[in-house]
């Protein structure tokens, strides 16, 4: 734990940028190649407290020593902070090595006591002390071995007590001590003590509760209990009706509009209509849907006003009590939004630790703190960690004359086809050749889907528009091949005709099946990719989750080299069929930490955005 | 119809010249307290706004270093930071001239709100960039500076700008004419990227309409609204924790503009 202070930056660095910085606070420790850091925040002063020692120890004492130190800590230079400079604090000389050596002994010394704890014998407990008469509860053979077996995991589990035990000790004094000649009680007889009385507690409390057992269990003879649906034969559960299964009658004919399933275009049948070609300025935006701003008359008005006042007579601190109602709400909130429930749960803990104990101002409520926390937060997590911007590298990597090859992967029908469509479009647009590779070599279809794409894009920018190049080229062997080969052989192809980018298609995968995705992490770590990028639906809810952490594992398992490629972006699709639950970009971004490149909006070759991290939080807050 | 009207107006004619005291005070008040509310917001805000100078950068480039040796002299042991702080620099002894640093923090999750937050009171910007490490850096470099540049308000006020190239102690470390180079080619690949980047969600373009510096030349840090220096500064100074930071170009340009 000792060490020269610049050692401990880069851990700290790291903890900082990995948990603090992206809303992991739920959890306080962290672990960072060997060492194993545990915080503590103090929100009042906006202190942040690190303790670092070797992963391999356990210290127990790490938890109680940041408490004294913080407590120590906050004391001693209380003025300080009350200036509420930045001067201050940077003048200020904060001379605490002395005393935290001091709480460093303590704590140690008070984990050494714990260390051994012998088994007592029969003659030392206190049991032996107490006549057996006091021994016998008010109720017969259960109570007492409840007290026997408590006293038992209570003497094995001694060894791993260690915070609770010293403050214990401290508390434990007070208790009487029911046999009064022994002057000198071990800890761990005070601890069986507390025990005992906090079951005589309990027992006399649950008397009352109690009385009617005894009698149940006094009848001889049990009687079968009935359960309401059990035991009663199957055919008293059969509700279906009988006579229905097989015959014609059962659904009724549906009257099928053709003009309506078909489309209302007047139609030539078989006739494949070409794309209207839209230019990018006048594409039209899919607007998120905003709601009309009604007047916000809060459910909670009355508690809202109390607080308002409450607010207003004193700057009062927020604690967990007070806070527990309103994110529990927000929990819910951010669920009913599409957010993956422990996606939710962990940022609303994250959120109530970066707040708790911080002092409200004036004219603010809880609610309105939390909210304004949970936001920025939110913000925080959709702000790309890294640089989104696909053209810059496309041109440095044309500059090296090489191809720059994305490769998209993902579950069934999430869109990979169509958004590689769309971004080939794109790419075209600006003026970049794009060979795509089609491996998709098991879905029926794949490779003609793609060439068709491959036909509009080339009727919509021709050759003689661009130079005499094609702009877009299909490289396909077919199916039933092996998808790593045709990518490699993709990827040498666009080298030799001097190709821009090489979009290569995967074939939908569930993340369960392991041979396919240890095929795709095969393909992914033989290309070795510029860009890879996992493609999500918005629709997706707390499968997102599932889905990218076992697609990163398979990456990352199957890949030989140190650093082993992940997904390195999201594309986030049929964004126009969810009104206003985008919580599924926060469930994704969450999980990867990685950006979220594109956005997919529709399924015409336009319907390409990139995230706005405001306008999706904006639309996850509102109500 | 006009007999009805009449001794209406009649009323109403003699009730104004001659209105009750009560209700004339109270006009009296109420424009009185208008009148003082206009003028202290005008003044506070005429006050307030744009007194800070702020600075910014990438992760590691070294500000939070810089805040501390412009405020203290003293070296000072530091950790990314989640907030910002701010303290008032007196420029130098005798005048009494005096502005409020604001260091803010540097890594990508929190810049761009801390950002939005501050520009508002920027007079200066100080963008600190790491010269050891800008080979390495410079497309990123690039497109903070991009995005700090396109923000309409900063275009609105055009603060003075200086891009401080920190870490000169270390001998790697490149030049200001370099760095001032690079920084020109990248940003010139960056108004096409940017501006050709796909629409953003809700119908605002990523690039923002603001087209930065001359549409048909290259891009040259002259063309910009504001003025724009560049100096070559160490924080940590060639002497390491004990000495003085080298930093007079820095102290310089900031006597300037207070």
């Amino acid at each position: 734990v000792q060490g020269p202070a610049a050692a401990a930056t880069a851990p700290v660095n790291a903890l900082i940028r990995s948990v603090l910085l992206q809303e992991r606070g739920g959890n306080n420790s962290f672990t960072h190649e060997a060492l194993t850091l545990k915080y503590k925040l103090d929100n009042q002063f906006e202190l942040v407290f690190v303790v670092g020692f070797q992963k391999i120890l356990t210290l127990t004492y790490v938890d109680k020593l940041i408490d004294d130190v913080h407590k120590e800590f906050r004391d001693k230079y209380r003025n300080e902070f009350q200036q509420k400079g930045a001067l201050g604090l940077l003048n200020g000389t904060f001379d605490f090595k002395d005393d935290f050596m001091r709480l460093l002994r303590d704590a140690e010394e008070s984990s050494k006591v714990r260390a051994p704890t012998v088994m007592k014998t029969f003659e030392q407990s206190l049991k032996s002390q107490k006549t057996v008469k006091c021994m016998i509860e008010t109720r017969g053979e259960k109570p007492k071995e409840k007290v026997k077996n408590k006293k038992n995991k209570g003497s094995k589990k001694e060894g791993i007590e260690a915070v609770a035990a010293p403050g214990k000790a401290s508390v434990g004094e007070k208790q009487p001590s029911a046999a009064g000649e022994k002057e000198e009680l071990t800890k761990d007889e005070i601890l069986q003590k507390n025990r005992e009385e906090f079951f005589k507690r309990h027992m006399k409390a649950g008397e009352k509760s109690r009385s009617p057992k005894p009698e149940a269990q006094k009848e001889k003879g049990k009687k079968p209990r009935v359960w309401d649906l059990g035991n009663s034969n199957a055919k008293v559960l059969d509700y279906s009706n009988s006579a229905t299964n097989g015959s014609a009658e059962a659904c009724p004919v549906e009257e099928f509009d053709p003009d309506v399933a078909l489309g209302d275009r007047n139609r030539e049948p078989g006739r494949l209509y070409d794309l209207e070609y839209e230019s990018d300025d006048e594409a039209e935006e899919e607007k998120v849907i905003q709601n009309p701003s009604k007047p916000s008359t809060k459910k909670g008005g009355l508690g809202g006003m109390f607080g308002m006042l409450k607010g207003l007579v004193g700057s009062k601190s927020l604690t967990r009590e007070d806070m527990d109602p309103v994110l529990e709400k927000m929990k819910d909130h951010l669920i009913a939004k599409n957010v993956a429930a422990e996606i939710a749960v962990q940022l609303c803990e994250s959120v109530a630790k970066k707040l708790e104990g911080k002092v409200m101002g004036t004219f603010t409520t809880v609610t309105s703190t939390v909210k304004q926390a949970l936001q920025e937060a939110l913000v925080q997590i959709l702000q790309p960690q890294r640089r989104v911007d696909v053209l810059r590298d496309v041109m440095d990597a044309q500059r090296h004359r090489r191809p720059y090859v994305v490769t998209f992967c993902g579950v069934n029908g999430v869109g990979k086809s169509t958004n590689l469509a769309k971004i080939s479009f794109w790419l075209i647009e600006n003026g970049f050749s794009v060979l795509i590779a089609a491996c998709d070599t098991f879905r029926a279809g794949a490779v003609e889907q793609l060439r068709t794409h491959t036909r509009r894009l080339n009727a919509l920018h021709p050759p003689e528009s661009h130079g005499g190049r094609t702009m877009v080229q299909l490289y396909e062997k077919g199916y039933g091949k092996d998808a790593a080969g045709i990518a490699m052989e993709a990827i040498s192809y666009a080298r030799n005709q001097g190709f821009d980018v090489v979009l290569v298609d995967t074939a939908g995968r569930m993340q369960d099946n392991a041979p396919l995705m240890t095929a795709l992490a095969k393909l992914i770590a033989v290309n070795a990719p510029d860009l890879v990028l996992f493609v999500g639906e918005a629709l997706v809810g707390n499968e997102a989750v599932d889905q990218l952490v076992k697609f990163n594992k398979a990456l990352a398992d199957h890949s030989m080299a140190q650093t082993p490629r992940l997904i390195d972006g999201i594309v986030l699709t049929k964004f126009d069929t969810i009104d206003d639950k985008v919580g599924a970009a926060i469930s994704m971004t969450y999980i990867t930490s990685k950006p979220i490149v594109f956005v997919g909006t529709g399924q015409t070759y336009c319907d390409l955005r990139s995230l706005n991290a405001k306008a999706v939080v904006a639309a996850l807050m509102k109500a | 119809m006009a007999g009805t009207l009449e001794p209406h107006l009649e009323a109403l004619r003699r009730e104004l010249p001659s209105p009750s005291p009560a209700v004339l005070s109270v006009l009296l008040a109420l424009l009185a307290v208008a009148i003082t509310f206009l003028i202290w917001r005008f003044v506070l805000g005429r006050r307030s706004s744009r007194k800070a100078v702020l600075l910014l950068g990438l992760c590691d480039a070294g500000k939070t270093l810089l805040f501390a040796r412009l405020l203290t002299g003293r070296y000072r042991d530091t950790q990314t930071s989640i907030t910002d702080s701010s303290a008032v620099y007196r420029v130098s002894k005798d005048k009494s001239a005096n502005v409020t640093l604001i260091d803010l923090p540097g890594h990508e999750s929190l810049r761009l709100q801390f950002l939005e937050r501050f520009k508002a009171a920027a007079r200066a910007i100080v963008f600190v960039v790491d010269s050891v490490a800008f080979q390495r850096e410079v497309k990123d470099v690039a497109e903070f500076l991009y995005q700090v540049l396109v923000d309409s308000t900063v275009l609105k006020n055009a603060p003075a700008l200086l891009i401080a190239c920190n870490k000169q102690d270390v001998t790697m470390a490149k030049s200001a004419k370099l760095i001032q180079q690079q920084l020109e080619k990248e940003l010139n690949t960056l108004r096409v990227t940017r501006s050709a980047a796909p629409t953003s969600l809700d119908g605002s373009a990523t690039g923002g309409p603001a087209q930065l510096g001359k549409k048909g030349k290259d891009f040259d840090f002259s063309q910009l609204p504001m003025k724009v220096e560049f100096v070559e500064c160490s924080a940590r100074g060639s002497k390491g924790e004990e000495g003085d930071a080298d930093f007079e170009g820095l102290e310089k340009w900031l006597a300037k503009i207070a």
